[in-house]
């Protein structure tokens, strides 16, 4: 019996560590072939066929030349700046949000639930947003892609099914002990749902490390583009279409494709090592820890 | 809902109002820290979020730049009339909500499945790589995405190499309607997967280790563990998820589909949002756009109740 | 749960009330400035009737907000175009200081939405006005930017002395109510529109003996020879995004006495695939691709492919631009295969001897950077004043050329382009270097100097094209007509369904999954489309045009 239950364990981890690995090699594709593509030679990148296996005439150009552009500095600056900033008005407000709406027996959380959904079916467009933005005085600051955009509703509701799932129990212990809200909310909420702020604080964090958009309509100062502004500017630069109609222009096509892909891991690379980083607080148990103390 | 809005409603019958009101003034006493908590947020929602809704309204009027949101003509239902009557709108109708439900049927799962793998992973080192890997392509730009599904689909490229030296027969798979949705789905699904299933394997943590010894104890194999535990252990957030993605049913992003598609596969690509764009390339159809948007929120909405009232019939969650 | 919702109703819709009545107010301001606009063409009247030519630097101590996006040659060298040393030298000249905003690249229309929105507005504003929503008449009358017809005639005495020598110009840059908006973009010279055409392996025809195609069977013949020959998978390819994009401007459809959309027959709006010739066309089409002479992937091919395509000797023949394919291609491929040679090679004709009625040919009054002057600029003479310099000698000079002894020398009365702008020191790409000097090699207010691309087009076959690719498209190709702004709407309407249909019908029809003989009833569904509107709206468009 024993024995052929673990004959079973067995294949079902050969199953797993196989369709895991194939699943590995299948995703990491695009990642290298950016990868090689940014350190091949230019023309070689332009003429190639098929799949890249390895990088074609290694060339380090086209970092050379995105690097040597000095707004991508002042870029990361100001992208830090979003996003520390940022992510911690985005986490406070969506926990509070979160943590309310997660409460039973309160009235009114049905209505402002409601209230809450509406917003992610309705919008008023581009320029009413503007002028309200503009009402508050937030153009032209690193602030207008932070407070505008402190909740994003689709966090706020996955974070607070997450706070649901916790035990009543905990709050009512807390409650005797005469822990207020806000107690309940940072001292024993917030570290029991560590993996989901992670969650929150990665999806946060990349949703600004992306923005572009709005930045690009709310900041005219230069000194203040966030680095995918930067970045956008020198791949439309580099695109065919960036190039003056009827005009010519053989010299800056050769390099502009290889740039493009170097731009990339330029501006992925940083925001993709903070998932590893974060995967420390994906552990298991904490939970039941905290119940039996 | 009843209580915010009855006392600006006469009509009510006067006892219930009362109740309501009595109820509500207890409420606001007794919760009133947790209101206080509420104001930022509420704040921020009426400020940033319901401030410029207003603009909505352009839907009904022919929008002038000039003239302003307020300050444009009325035109009632025209902008809808005119894509109710595109001769071209079931075609894109039937379109979007057949991608969209494909993807709903294939893209839907495959996260929690991945999740649900990822997690019976014992080996460290090994599970933080698949983590780790499986979400990169959500980091690559779609431009770049479609660039390497073009490469792999073309009479050359990967897959069909692969078809031929199987002894099938090569084609440009881009320029077939029916193969469309399906490099569509899987390659959402191959950039996509990874990234969801944070939100799910953040669940599966706090799911109750206890549950999982008890189950060992009754001598559960490792699927029905997952059966048994693991799933359950993360239904409120699948739910939720599934709710949410309802109702976007409607909401198929024109981006992929512009770099994907072409005019021989208009048949089962072209989608309401391509529609759409391509008609914005002819003229500045800001109106008509709001109208077309203004459409797929009411669809959504009544699409996101429906699938409401029916988790909260069938489970214990629902979204409000 | 009735009532539940007829509450929350109520509720939304109170929430509603507040905030419209809260916005009413901020955006009364926005209409306001709107409504004061056409106050300034009046006013703008100069006291002093001064007819003659300004004399530089104007002494002002007054300051000039100045739109314009910064060219992506730019990106990463300079980050505004206070450092770019053309504008500098462009104040000097000038006398006028300028205050630059530049919108996002890629972002000008969102930018230009926004701004005009919340009613601050610059001077001046560079753009390409004629896509503007309803066209710039409408811009004029809705008071965003003024009529420049009195200011002009009275304070820009270099581009009246312009338009009146050109006549023909002169139509272009001005409404179909004659108005004058904005400062124009002038290509100068017929070689600069020409840019844009078949390129064939010249090397390719050579070794196999034969001649230089000229007529679709001659193309067949090469092709043919290329795929059996040169072991070419894809012999002719080129860009397709939505309708086999590439022959737009009439290229081997140009051949069946059509174009690919509306064009001018005997002063008569036509609409190429509503002609019975375009059947004609798609039987070539089918069957070359049938025959694999045309590229496999032909509905998804896009520039990467291409590129691809022609650099690893797939492909023999394409079409395409002097710089951006001939240019880019010509040193990639000679890298791969030193004997490899591109030529440009003629339009296509049915019939050898005749001359291409069809091919590209742009406007000399290009669209992109025209400079208006908004009813908010309180200086209006100042900026005329200003913005005309580029007209003149000097300034004509400044713009094309840069400044001399820094960006270009005279040598027999010829202004050479220096070493910091063709062999750049700091190893900037001659179209950056080029671009913090002068604005000739881009777009801009100003009158553009064949000199300029004469210098800058280095390859011999990109000097030959102009002469190649000559055509008689002059007499076939639509003027800049616009539609009214209702009209407008509803021709994009039209146009939207007929363009889906169209585009659907071309290429299922040369793929084969449709016969050929679908044609005449994809005819029928255009017509219940309403397709006879759309040439109405034009023809109505292009009668006004013609009475400027």
């Amino acid at each position: 019996m024993k024995t052929k239950k673990s004959g079973l364990e067995r294949t079902f981890d050969i199953c797993l560590y196989a369709v895991l690995s194939v699943l590995v090699v299948v995703t990491l594709y695009p990642l290298i072939y950016v990868a090689f593509a940014s350190i091949s030679d230019a023309a070689y990148i332009v003429a190639h066929k098929g799949i890249l296996w390895k990088p074609v005439g290694v060339n380090f150009e086209a970092y050379k030349s995105v690097f040597a552009n000095d707004a991508i500095w002042s870029g990361y600056k100001n992208t830090l700046f979003i996003i520390v900033f940022g992510v911690m008005l985005n986490l406070f407000m969506t926990s509070l949000g979160a943590y309310v709406l997660s409460r039973k027996n309160v009235m009114l959380n049905k209505p402002i639930m409601i209230f809450i959904i509406i917003t992610m079916f309705f919008h008023g467009g581009l320029i009413p947003f503007y002028l309200v933005v503009k009402g508050v005085g937030l153009l032209d600051t690193l602030w207008a892609p932070i407070i505008p955009f402190a909740i994003n509703t689709f966090n706020l509701i996955i974070l607070r099914t997450s706070f649901q799932s916790i035990p009543d129990s905990l709050e009512e212990a807390a409650k005797m002990d005469g822990a207020n809200h806000f107690v309940i909310l940072f001292r024993i909420i917030l570290p029991l749902s560590l993996p989901i702020m992670a969650v929150m604080t990665l999806y946060y964090a990349v949703d600004k490390w992306n923005g572009w958009f709005y930045s690009s309509i709310f900041i005219s100062d230069r000194d203040l583009y966030p680095l995918q502004l930067v970045i956008r500017e020198i791949l439309i630069a580099n695109s065919t279409e960036g190039m003056t109609a009827g005009g010519s222009g053989n010299d800056l096509f050769q390099i502009g494709e290889t740039i493009k892909y170097a731009t990339i891991m330029v501006s992925t690379l940083p925001i993709l090592m903070v998932y590893p980083y974060l995967q420390r607080y994906f552990v298991k148990g904490v939970m039941v820890g905290s119940l039996k103390g | 809902m009843r209580p915010s809005a009855s006392p600006s409603h006469a009509g009510k019958p006067v006892k219930s109002k009362e109740f309501v009101v009595s109820r509500l003034v207890k409420d606001l006493a007794l919760n009133r820290y947790l209101y206080i908590m509420m104001i930022p947020v509420l704040a921020y929602y009426i400020l940033f979020q319901y401030g410029p809704m207003y603009g909505a309204i352009i839907a009904f009027k022919e929008y002038s730049p000039i003239k302003g949101i307020l300050g444009s003509d009325w035109v009632g239902l025209t902008h809808f009339q005119s894509f109710f009557e595109s001769y071209y709108f079931w075609r894109i109708l039937k379109n979007t909500l057949l991608l969209s439900l494909y993807s709903l049927c294939f893209e839907f799962p495959a996260p929690i499945i991945l999740a649900l793998l990822i997690n019976e992973v014992r080996n460290k080192r090994f599970k933080s790589i698949v983590q780790s890997v499986t979400y990169m392509p959500h980091f690559i730009s779609l431009i770049v995405i479609c660039g390497i599904i073009k490469d792999f689909t073309n009479s050359g490229g990967l897959i069909n190499t692969f078809i031929t030296y199987l002894g099938g027969d090569g084609q440009a798979m881009l320029q077939k309607p029916e193969l469309f949705r399906s490099i569509y789905i899987i390659s959402d699904i191959w950039q996509g997967m990874g990234w969801t299933s944070i939100i799910y394997l953040a669940a599966l943590m706090n799911v109750d280790q206890e549950q999982f010894e008890a189950a060992r104890i009754d001598g559960a194999g490792r699927l029905r563990q997952i059966w048994n535990v693991s799933l359950p252990g993360i239904l409120p957030t699948i739910i939720i998820m599934l709710i949410l993605r309802i109702g976007n049913l409607l909401s198929v992003g024109f981006e992929k589909i512009i770099l994907l598609y072409n005019p021989a596969i208009y048949d089962t690509a072209d989608v309401i949002s391509s529609f759409v764009y391509r008609k914005g390339l002819l003229e500045f159809g800001w109106s008509y756009s709001a109208a077309v948007g203004l459409f797929n929120s009411v669809v959504n909405l009544i699409l996101l109740v429906l699938a409401n009232r029916l988790s909260k019939k069938f489970s214990e969650n629902s979204l409000w | 749960m009735r009532k539940t919702k007829t509450s929350l109703l109520a509720a939304v819709l109170a929430v509603f009330m507040i905030l419209v009545s809260v916005t009413t107010a901020c955006s009364s301001n926005s209409e306001e400035t709107g409504q004061s606009s056409n106050s300034p063409t009046q006013s703008a009247a100069p006291q002093d009737n001064s007819n003659e030519a300004t004399t530089y630097p104007i002494q002002t101590d007054k300051n000039l907000t100045y739109w314009a996006g910064i060219n992506s040659n730019l990106a990463g060298i300079r980050s505004s175009l206070d450092e770019v040393p053309f504008f500098q030298e462009w104040q000097k000249r000038t006398g006028v200081p300028l205050t630059f905003i530049s919108p996002t690249a890629g972002q000008q229309k969102e930018a230009l939405n926004v701004m005009l929105a919340s009613g601050e507005m610059p001077d001046v504003i560079e753009y390409s006005w004629i896509s503007f929503p309803g066209g710039p008449e409408k811009a004029i009358k809705d008071g965003y930017i003024i009529s420049l017809n009195e200011l002009i005639d009275q304070h820009a005495p270099n581009l009246k002395k312009y338009l009146e020598e050109h006549p023909e110009v002169d139509r272009l840059v001005k409404t179909d109510t004659g108005n004058y908006y904005g400062f124009p973009f002038i290509r100068g010279d017929e070689s600069l529109l020409v840019f844009q055409g078949p390129i064939i392996r010249q090397d390719w025809l050579d070794e196999l003996g034969l001649e230089m195609p000229t007529t679709i069977d001659e193309w067949y013949t090469v092709l043919k020879a290329f795929k059996e020959k040169k072991g070419a998978t894809a012999p002719l390819s080129f860009l397709s995004e939505g309708r086999l994009a590439a022959l737009g401007n009439g290229a081997i459809i140009g051949a069946f006495d059509i174009n690919q959309g509306f064009y001018l027959d005997n002063g008569q709006i036509k609409y190429g695939p509503a002609e019975p010739r375009y059947k004609d066309f798609l039987a070539t089409m089918s069957k070359w691709y049938a025959e694999g002479l045309l590229d496999k992937n032909i509905a998804t091919t896009d520039q990467k492919t291409l590129d691809a395509n022609i650099i690893s000797g797939a492909t023999g023949v394409s079409l395409g631009n002097a710089g951006s394919q001939l240019g880019k291609w010509t040193p990639l491929l000679s890298e791969k295969d030193p004997r490899a040679v591109l030529a440009p090679a003629p339009y296509p004709v049915l019939n050898k001897g005749d001359v291409p009625r069809f091919g590209q040919l742009d406007n000399a009054f290009a669209v992109n950077g025209t400079a208006a002057i908004t009813s908010k600029s309180k200086n209006p003479e100042l900026a005329v004043k200003m913005l005309d310099y580029a007209y003149s000698e000097e300034g004509h000079m400044l713009f094309n050329f840069g400044i001399e002894g820094v960006s270009y020398t005279m040598e027999n009365g010829y202004p050479t382009y220096t070493d910091l702008m063709m062999k750049n020191p700091d190893n900037l790409a001659p179209a950056q270097a080029l671009s913090l000097y002068i604005r000739g090699n881009y777009f801009g207010p100003f009158v553009q100097d064949k000199r300029y691309s004469e210098q800058y087009n280095v390859l011999q076959s990109q000097k030959d094209s102009i002469e190649v690719w000559k055509t008689d498209a002059k007499s076939t190709k639509l003027p800049p007509i616009t539609a009214t702004p209702e009209e407008s709407t509803e021709l994009a309407k039209i146009m939207t369904d007929v363009d889906t249909l169209v585009n659907e019908m071309t290429l299922k029809i040369i793929l084969g999954s449709e016969p050929l003989s679908s044609y005449e009833s994809y005819m029928k569904k255009m017509e219940t489309l309403n397709f006879d509107r759309a040439i109405e709206i034009q023809e109505a468009a292009l009668d006004r045009f013609n009475k400027r």
